[in-house]
Parts: C-alpha cells; sequence; structure tokens
C-alpha cells in the first residue's frame, strides 16, 4: 500500500442543528480510498442529514471535510467559499437519491449526458461524442443498454435507480453516496440495484451507502457506522458492529432485523 | 350591408388582436418574473408581490383600465396617452399587462413549487448552477403544469379585450355593437360572437396541440 496516512474522506466533528434542534452531534469519522463504508440506524437517527451535509444540501453547523489532504468545508471559513468554489467542491461527491430523482424530460442517456456536457461546455474538454460513449459505456455496465433511448416514466423503479447511478458516476467522483437507494422499491426490484452497488464495490469504488438492507450492508462494507439520535454510537468493520455490538443500542437495533 | 359589416369587424378585430398579443408579449414574462419573486425567500420581497397581486386581483380590470387611462390626465394635468386610437390601444395594453401578469404569477409559482425539489437538488449534486437547473430541468417541467391553467387565462383574455371600449378603444365588440347604435341592426353581435369563437377556437387547438407535444414525459 502506498500512502495509508491519508484517507480518501476525512469528516471532523460535523455538527448540524435546525434551529434549537440538534440533528448532528460531533460526527467523525474517515474512509479510505476504495472502501465501502454502510451507515446504519433507526428513521431520525441522522443519516441521510449526514449524507446531505456531505453533499452540501444541508450546510453543516460545525466541522470540517477534508477529501484527499484537502479541505474543502470549514464551517468557520464557510461564507469565504463563493458559490463556484462550492459547486467545484461538491463535484467531489455523487449521490444517488431515494427517490431517483431523474430528470423526467431527458431520455436515460440525455439525463446521463446532460451534467458533463454543461460542464464541458463551461470549461472546455470533453467531447460530445466522448461524453455520450463515456454514458453509454456507463449504462451498459448498469445492464441498461437497451433503455438509453427510454424516459423515465417508462422504466421501472430499478432501472430508474440504475440510470440514476451512471449518471452519478458519469461526473466520476471521488466518493459514490447512496441515501437509502433501494427503500422506494418493491423487494423483488431491490435485487438489481444492490446487485450493481455490489458489482462498485468490487471494482474499489470509494462509497458511502445509508441502508435498511443489514445483510447487504454486511456483506459489501468494508466499515460500518450505527447512528442513533446524531452521533455515532458505534463504528468498525462489520464483524465488529454486527456481530460483537458493544453497545445495547445497537444490539437492540440490529435486533429488529433478524 | 353584410361586405361593410365585415370589413368594420375585421378592423375591430385587428385592434382585439393587437391588445391580445401585446398584453401576452408583455405579462408572460412580467407574470414569470412575479411568480419567481412570489416563491423567493426573500420575506419582504414576497409581502410586497403579494399585496400588489391581492390589490389586483381584487379591483375589477375595467376600474383599473379607467384609472390607468384617465388617471394620469387628470393627476398630472397632462395626457400621456395621446388621444388617438394609437394611445388608448397602448392605455389598454399597460392595464392588461399589469393585470395579467398578476394572474399569470399565481398560475407560475404554482408550476414552480409542483417541480419536486428533488429535481433541483439532482442538479445541484451534479454541479449545476442555478441558471442552468431552471432552464434545463424546471422550466420545461414548469410550462408542462402551466399550460392548462394558462390556456384558460389566454381564453378569458380575448374576451376580456372587450373591456377597452370603456375608453372608446375600437375593438371588436365596440365595432359591433356600433352597427346596433347608427343602423338598429343585431344581426352583426351574432356575427361578432362568431369572430371570437373562431378565434378562441383556434387558440384551443393550439394549446391542446402544445400539451400533445410535452406529453411525452410525466
Amino acid at each position: 500500500m502506498e500512502n495509508n496516512t491519508q484517507p480518501m474522506l476525512e469528516v471532523k466533528n460535523i455538527e448540524k442543528h435546525f434551529g434549537s434542534t440538534s440533528v448532528l452531534k460531533d460526527i467523525s469519522f474517515s474512509l479510505e480510498k476504495g472502501k465501502a463504508l454502510a451507515i446504519i440506524g433507526s428513521s431520525g437517527s441522522g443519516k441521510t442529514t449526514l449524507l446531505r451535509c456531505l453533499n452540501f444540501l444541508e450546510t453543516p453547523t460545525g466541522g470540517t471535510i477534508e477529501v484527499m489532504g484537502k479541505t474543502i468545508f470549514d464551517a468557520d471559513q464557510m461564507n469565504r467559499l463563493s458559490e463556484a468554489e462550492l459547486r467545484k467542491n461538491r463535484l467531489h461527491f455523487g449521490m444517488v437519491f431515494q427517490s431517483f430523482n431523474l430528470f423526467p424530460q431527458y431520455t436515460a442517456l440525455e439525463n446521463v449526458m446532460l451534467a458533463p456536457k454543461l460542464a464541458a461546455k463551461q470549461n472546455g474538454g470533453e467531447t460530445v461524442e466522448e461524453i455520450r460513449k463515456r454514458a453509454e459505456e456507463l449504462l451498459d455496465q448498469m445492464g441498461l443498454s437497451n433503455r438509453m433511448d427510454n424516459y423515465p416514466h417508462q422504466l421501472s423503479g430499478g432501472q430508474q435507480q440504475r440510470v440514476a447511478i451512471a449518471r452519478a458516476l458519469a461526473l466520476q467522483p471521488d466518493i459514490l453516496c447512496f441515501d437509502e437507494p433501494t427503500s422506494a422499491l418493491d423487494p423483488e426490484l431491490t435485487g438489481e440495484v444492490l446487485k450493481v452497488i455490489r458489482s462498485l464495490a468490487d471494482s474499489h469504488t470509494t462509497m458511502i451507502i445509508v441502508t435498511h438492507e443489514m445483510r447487504f450492508a454486511h456483506d459489501v462494507a468494508d466499515q460500518v457506522i450505527f447512528m442513533d439520535e446524531g452521533i455515532i454510537l458505534e463504528q468498525g468493520t462489520p464483524e465488529e458492529v454486527f456481530e460483537h455490538p458493544k453497545n445495547e443500542r445497537t444490539k437492540k437495533f440490529l435486533e429488529g432485523y433478524v | 350591408m353584410f361586405g361593410t359589416v365585415t370589413l368594420t369587424l375585421l378592423h375591430g378585430l385587428w385592434t382585439t388582436f393587437q391588445i391580445f398579443i401585446l398584453t401576452l408579449v408583455f405579462a408572460l414574462p412580467l407574470g414569470l418574473l412575479l411568480g419567481i419573486g412570489s416563491a423567493s425567500k426573500w420575506k419582504p420581497l414576497r409581502y410586497l408581490i403579494q399585496v400588489f397581486v391581492w390589490i389586483i386581483r381584487g379591483t375589477p380590470l375595467m376600474l383599473q383600465l379607467i384609472i390607468i387611462f384617465y388617471g394620469p390626465g387628470l393627476w398630472l394635468h397632462h395626457n400621456i396617452w395621446s388621444g388617438n386610437e394609437a394611445g388608448r390601444i397602448t392605455a389598454t395594453v399597460v392595464a392588461f399587462v399589469i393585470n395579467y401578469a398578476c394572474y399569470f404569477s399565481v398560475i407560475f409559482r404554482g408550476g414552480i413549487e409542483g417541480v419536486p425539489v428533488g429535481q433541483r437538488e439532482a442538479g445541484l449534486v451534479l454541479g449545476m448552477t442555478k441558471s442552468q437547473i431552471f432552464f434545463k430541468i424546471t422550466l420545461l417541467q414548469m410550462i408542462k403544469r402551466v399550460v392548462p391553467p394558462m390556456s384558460n387565462e389566454i381564453i378569458t383574455l380575448v374576451k376580456d379585450t372587450s373591456l377597452a371600449r370603456i375608453i372608446a378603444a375600437y375593438e371588436l365588440t365596440f365595432a359591433g355593437y356600433s352597427f346596433m347604435k347608427s343602423a338598429g341592426l343585431t344581426w352583426p353581435l351574432f356575427y361578432t360572437g362568431v369572430f371570437y369563437l373562431v378565434f378562441v377556437g383556434i387558440l384551443t387547438l393550439l394549446f391542446g396541440y402544445i400539451e400533445k407535444k410535452l406529453d411525452y414525459f410525466r
């Protein structure tokens, strides 16, 4: 291993309040390149808010976020960040939403191509042909090569979510975030999405997955965080968290899934 | 006689058409701006627009037209709308633009707020700018949502142009009515109705076509 001292992602003391309600308290963790982190916990424990903070959909009220040693967010210096810088920093992360959020007026292929095309138009770089080729490869990788010209409403939930994953990957983020990617899907469609995420983990995509699929988290993640009421109650390898939980609250939560 | 009536009505129709088109050209963008403003997070702007919309929607268009046409002359002792036909049409358009922009703004706001927040968030995490999100994602979804209520308002606008008669703009209804006054003829009134029906019929077809065009996505 080359540089072990510098993790891909280093989150330090993240805090988030909505008014007087504290949603995240002193969240710190790090994630190495090529590893998958699963965040588990009951609804309202702050998992989704944490993910939204990483993508700057919410602004943390305290703490810092570093990607590859570079501070991309510091709550104390937030107002110094221009909107352009914020947008640039945001691109370290990709995001896959629970409700897919595909753009309904574009085909699967256009959904994947839109953001790279806009970026290339502004900053130069790739040609439309290159962007198209990569988008087609990504959709092919998602098993959707015969669905590229379909509009979202013509696709099943599982297919839509796979397009959304391709769309996030098209910008080549350092870290791909999943916010309960299968919670809006029928059980029979869950498998096809989990299979794709599993294959991404196998090819060493750095990922953070908020999920209620415990078996999946156990099998795929290299690292697990259990959150409860806005704090990290327990973190470690899947074996440590799932098989030998130290905290009573963790035990009780996991019992509910057996 | 039929020829004379037809020519007179066509002349009136031209005025009606000018009021209609000019009102749309200015009221649609203005309504969109007011709509965006009334969905703004900045409260003073939102309240200001809300009060303005309340006043305009809460009073008759005919009253607004009278005030706008006669007001300047009475307050400033100088009629800013030259007394000729063009001046009357201009005053009518100004009153109509203000009035219709307010109605449009409410429809636009509904359209903007009807686009799920997840669409904006998806654009944000893909590194898009606010204007890219608006033009590439939100706008078309909003247009699809506003076409049916908008077609209602725009059809109402066709018939509201007849209010311009109150300041003696020589529009379609005025033209039809003139034959009753001068020659006691009532059939030109029905003939006038046919003009409106054809006008609205064409618009109905046009809106049906637009709705169909936007039917490819949901």
